[in-house]
């Protein structure tokens, strides 16, 4: 390694770890500041002062913030997550069985949102002011606005209870819960492991609606970007050369324009992804599905901060993570910045 | 793009046919029953919180009493067949079934009973506070509880209160669960006495036993082999976490879930009339009520107590906002509780509110804040308050917010006006309601009396406190009856700090197959009588 790029490596280190430890306080300081009592949670409504302390003393509610906060650092430097409230588990084995979940469901929502916002973001851009195009933005902007707990519920009473295409809430049904065992936590993967089709039938069942709705929120954000990105190329003298010179419209379109966009592109989608990793939970409130999302809001509900903490850590990691694989793909697809 | 549309729109309906549901209804031999579990934190039934965490154990855990679910006056044996108490009503002797094991195939013995009221009271977690009211403690818990022999277990009384007030707190899920001391101390950690490992793991003797917990996810219960009573119907019990009331609607409409604990009033309204949904109201426990702290200049008036008791919209308030969560109750104990008074009738009066209010010195009202949680039913209950008390002149501003920052700031005595629920009722005793709703030994702030919501409110009244505790060693039935009627004349005429204006109700709904669901007021609903009739 070259001095430069050791010292590249050093800054972008340093980068990541100020920022993560930048997070961790931040997070402590809402964490405390919301007025929520874990000591309580734990204690009860109708326990007197005595069992009170007890408790606040054994979880260490009772010693002052920063002390609070250190003793949290200096576990975790030890590689110890804590113990949840909320589950008496260590917080990393939690974070291990709900991550699979949403990743399922992130994951599938990508692949919608992604694989239908793109086409579309490039089909509006293309037929610009045309019906279609007018269409193509009523329909992501509905998707953009509208309350995502309101579309999952009216998803569930529509596919659901109405047209009874799809499961309810959960991730498998009644019948085939328990029956594969845990081996990976993505049940799609488990069930094809062990080979029971119909538990892969159910869980696809289960995931597709929530999935799409969750994909067509990301949908309308990533077909608003496309259209956008592709205008701006569109609208640049070497497209009118291009055409000019005689190169075929779709040549021109998905050989010059949308190669030039796929750089930006991959940020957008990464970004939703993680969005999408994180920020789960009314979809997974409303289809009662246990992932992060909901783990990480009903922890903060009752000041769970060894749970919250691990999992902002996690967000960070992620988001970081992100960052970095769309750096090295705008290497892949940008020769200029390699 | 036509040719993606071609492909996308059967590939999309291709694939929601393709993995269609295979049933449409739950298995015959399975219960499956969605609620909201996110309250569920431990399932120790030492340190258990809150009605939901109740209603797992008690399918898990004996005691060795249950309280009956349709009269509430009766007692029925568990793991013990018989009790007897002392003459002097200083100790009560329990009678152990013979032949009833734990899950493990250890039997029940008189020394797993004692190590569990004794572990109870060591450990000092939530539920101790149950039997620490009546004077049990870690120090005295060696000598209260004994067992002469495999079969008998002896409680002495630590001090004198009413026998069968502590015969009906060991029917509580959680204070009288019996647990299998051979397998928790097999668990123990650090001198913990098992409290780790019962968090996701169950000892006790009850139908069913813990299969799995998964926090916020679902509760398996798996039917005890080893259960020495009548063998339930299923097979298997299946909790989910259904943190939506519509969810749950949805699910029970399709047939997906059996039986729905925690629906709201509407889901519950637009159920009504399905043919294949029935919907069960049982007596629950506490009071919803309207608050006041005497901390309060204007609240010390009781004039002015007497006027916010006529400014509450009392059948209005049931009829609109409590149907299927509130009963119509204006005293201090839940109808139908031995010693309760027939309701005292008060009406929304706005004229005679004005005229105590110009008494107390407020001929054009004031002005004050009401607390409430910003959930359902509490904040319309509080709208609903706030309209009747400016017919008075009384702007009442809303204050909002969570459970922590509502109680929170009835526990630190910061508040004015609160819209709350609560008031003892797990207990079928009118002690745990005055309790709970007015007693107060010691009213100084640094006292942190916080578990008594007479503390909260900061109204001490010598005299009612030496009413209840003298109802409460009365040996004579009918004069502690007569005693306790008096404490609720007195209660009224007092004018107190805390107004009920309705008893909590709970209501469910369940597919109409399900036969032998029998609602307890205690939350112990017990689901091993459950059956499905198809």
């Amino acid at each position: 390694m070259t001095n430069e790029r050791l010292t590249a490596f050093t800054r972008q280190a340093g980068t990541i770890l100020a920022t993560l430890i930048g997070l961790l306080i931040l997070t402590f300081c809402i964490g405390r500041l919301m007025p929520v009592d874990p000591v309580r949670a734990i204690v009860g409504e109708e326990a007197d002062q005595a069992t009170y302390d007890m408790v606040a003393e054994r979880i260490g509610a009772n010693l002052p913030l920063w002390q609070q906060f250190f003793r949290y650092v200096n576990d975790l430097a030890h590689g110890d997550f804590g113990t949840s409230i909320r589950t008496g588990q260590p917080v990393i084995n939690d974070i291990l069985h709900v991550m699979p979940a949403t990743i399922e469901l992130a994951t599938f929502a990508i692949i919608f949102g992604a694989g239908l916002g793109i086409p579309l973001g490039i089909l509006a851009a293309v037929r610009r002011n045309r019906p279609i195009d007018h269409a193509i933005r009523f329909v992501t902007l509905i998707g953009h606005s509208m309350p995502i707990f309101w579309t999952g519920m009216i998803g569930l009473i529509v596919f659901y209870a109405m047209l009874d295409l799809v499961g309810g809430g959960g991730r498998l049904s009644d019948y085939y819960i328990g029956l594969v065992p845990e081996a990976t936590g993505f049940l799609l993967i488990d069930s094809l492991l062990a080979g029971d089709m119909e538990v892969f039938r159910d869980a696809v069942n289960h995931l597709l609606l929530p999935a799409s709705i969750l994909g067509y929120s990301s949908l309308a954000y990533i077909t608003r970007m496309t259209r956008s990105f592709m205008l701006d190329q569109l609208n640049q003298e070497y497209i009118t050369t291009a055409r000019v010179k005689g190169l075929s419209k779709n040549r021109t379109i998905w050989h010059h324009a949308f190669a030039n966009i796929r750089v930006q592109l991959v940020t957008i989608v990464a970004l939703a992804y993680g969005t999408l990793l994180e920020g789960a939970v009314l979809i997974e409130t409303v289809f009662s599905w246990p992932g992060f999302g909901q783990y990480i809001t009903n922890n903060m509900l009752i000041g769970d901060m060894n749970a919250v903490m691990t999992c902002v850590l996690l967000v960070g990691i992620i988001f970081i993570a992100l960052n970095l694989l769309s750096d090295a793909l705008y290497k892949i697809f940008d020769p200029r910045t390699r | 793009m036509k040719p993606f549309m071609k492909i996308m729109a059967p590939a999309l309906l291709g694939s929601t046919l393709l993995f269609q549901p295979a049933y449409a209804e739950t298995p015959p031999n399975m219960l499956v029953v969605g609620f909201s579990m996110n309250n569920i934190l431990t399932l120790d039934p030492a340190a258990i919180t809150g009605k939901e965490t109740v209603q797992v154990l008690t399918n898990i855990y004996d005691n060795l009493v249950a309280l009956d679910a349709v009269n509430r006056a009766q007692v029925d044996p568990q793991l013990a067949e018989s009790w007897t108490i002392a003459e002097d009503n200083g100790s009560i002797t329990f009678k152990l079934r013979k032949g009833a094991a734990f899950a493990s195939g250890n039997p029940v013995t008189s020394a797993d009973v004692v190590w569990s009221f004794k572990r109870l009271m060591k450990l000092n977690l939530a539920q101790a506070s149950f039997l620490k009211t009546h004077g049990f403690s870690a120090a005295n818990a060696d000598q209260s509880f004994t067992a002469p022999d495999d079969n008998t277990v002896v409680i002495k009384l630590p001090k004198k209160v009413d026998p069968q007030i502590i015969v009906q707190t060991l029917g509580i899920v959680g204070p009288g669960s019996i647990l299998d001391m051979k397998t928790v101390m097999a668990n123990d950690k650090n001198g913990d006495m098992g409290t780790a490992w019962l968090t996701n793991n169950s000892a006790g003797s009850g139908p069913f036993t813990l299969g799995q917990w998964q926090s916020n996810e679902r509760v398996t219960l798996e039917q005890n082999p080893k259960y020495w009573g009548e063998k339930p119907a299923m097979r298997r019990i299946m909790m989910r976490h259904l943190a939506e009331s519509q969810s749950q609607r949805l699910m029970l409409e399709k047939g997906d879930i059996d039986i729905a604990y925690s629906m709201s009033a509407a889901d519950l309204k637009a159920l009504e009339n399905n043919k294949d949904v029935r919907i069960q109201t049982n007596g629950g426990s506490g009071f919803y009520y309207l608050a006041v702290s005497m901390k309060d200049e204007k609240y010390q008036k009781p004039k002015v107590r007497e006027a916010l008791r006529y400014l509450i919209d009392y059948q209005g308030l049931n009829d609109s906002v409590l149907p299927y969560f509130g009963k119509l109750r204006d005293r201090p104990v839940p109808a139908g509780i031995f010693g309760a008074l027939p309701n005292a009738g008060y009406k929304l009066d706005v004229a005679k509110a004005r005229a105590l209010l110009a008494e107390a010195g407020y001929p054009n009202g004031f002005s004050t804040t009401l607390r409430a949680i910003s959930d359902v039913p509490f904040m319309s209950l509080a709208t609903a308050i706030q309209a009747t008390l400016a017919q008075a002149g009384i702007k009442a501003e809303i204050i909002t917010g969570s459970g922590d920052q509502i109680y929170g700031a009835m526990r630190e005595r910061k508040y004015e006006l609160l819209v709350g629920r609560g008031g003892g009722g797990q207990l079928p005793h009118p002690d745990s309601n005055f309790r709970a709703i007015v007693y107060n030994p010691n009213n100084a702030d640094e006292a942190k009396l916080t578990n008594f919501q007479g503390w909260r409110t900061s109204f001490y009244d010598e005299k009612i406190n030496k009413m209840i505790d003298d109802a409460l060693v009365e040996g004579n039935k009918d004069k502690q009856i007569k005693d306790y009627e008096a404490i609720q004349t007195y209660y009224a005429d007092m004018m107190p700090s805390i107004q009920p204006f309705s008893e909590v109700v709970d209501s469910v709904g369940f597919r109409a197959d399900i036969k032998g669901l029998e609602l307890n007021p205690s939350w112990s609903t017990q689901l091993r009588t459950v059956k499905k009739e198809r």
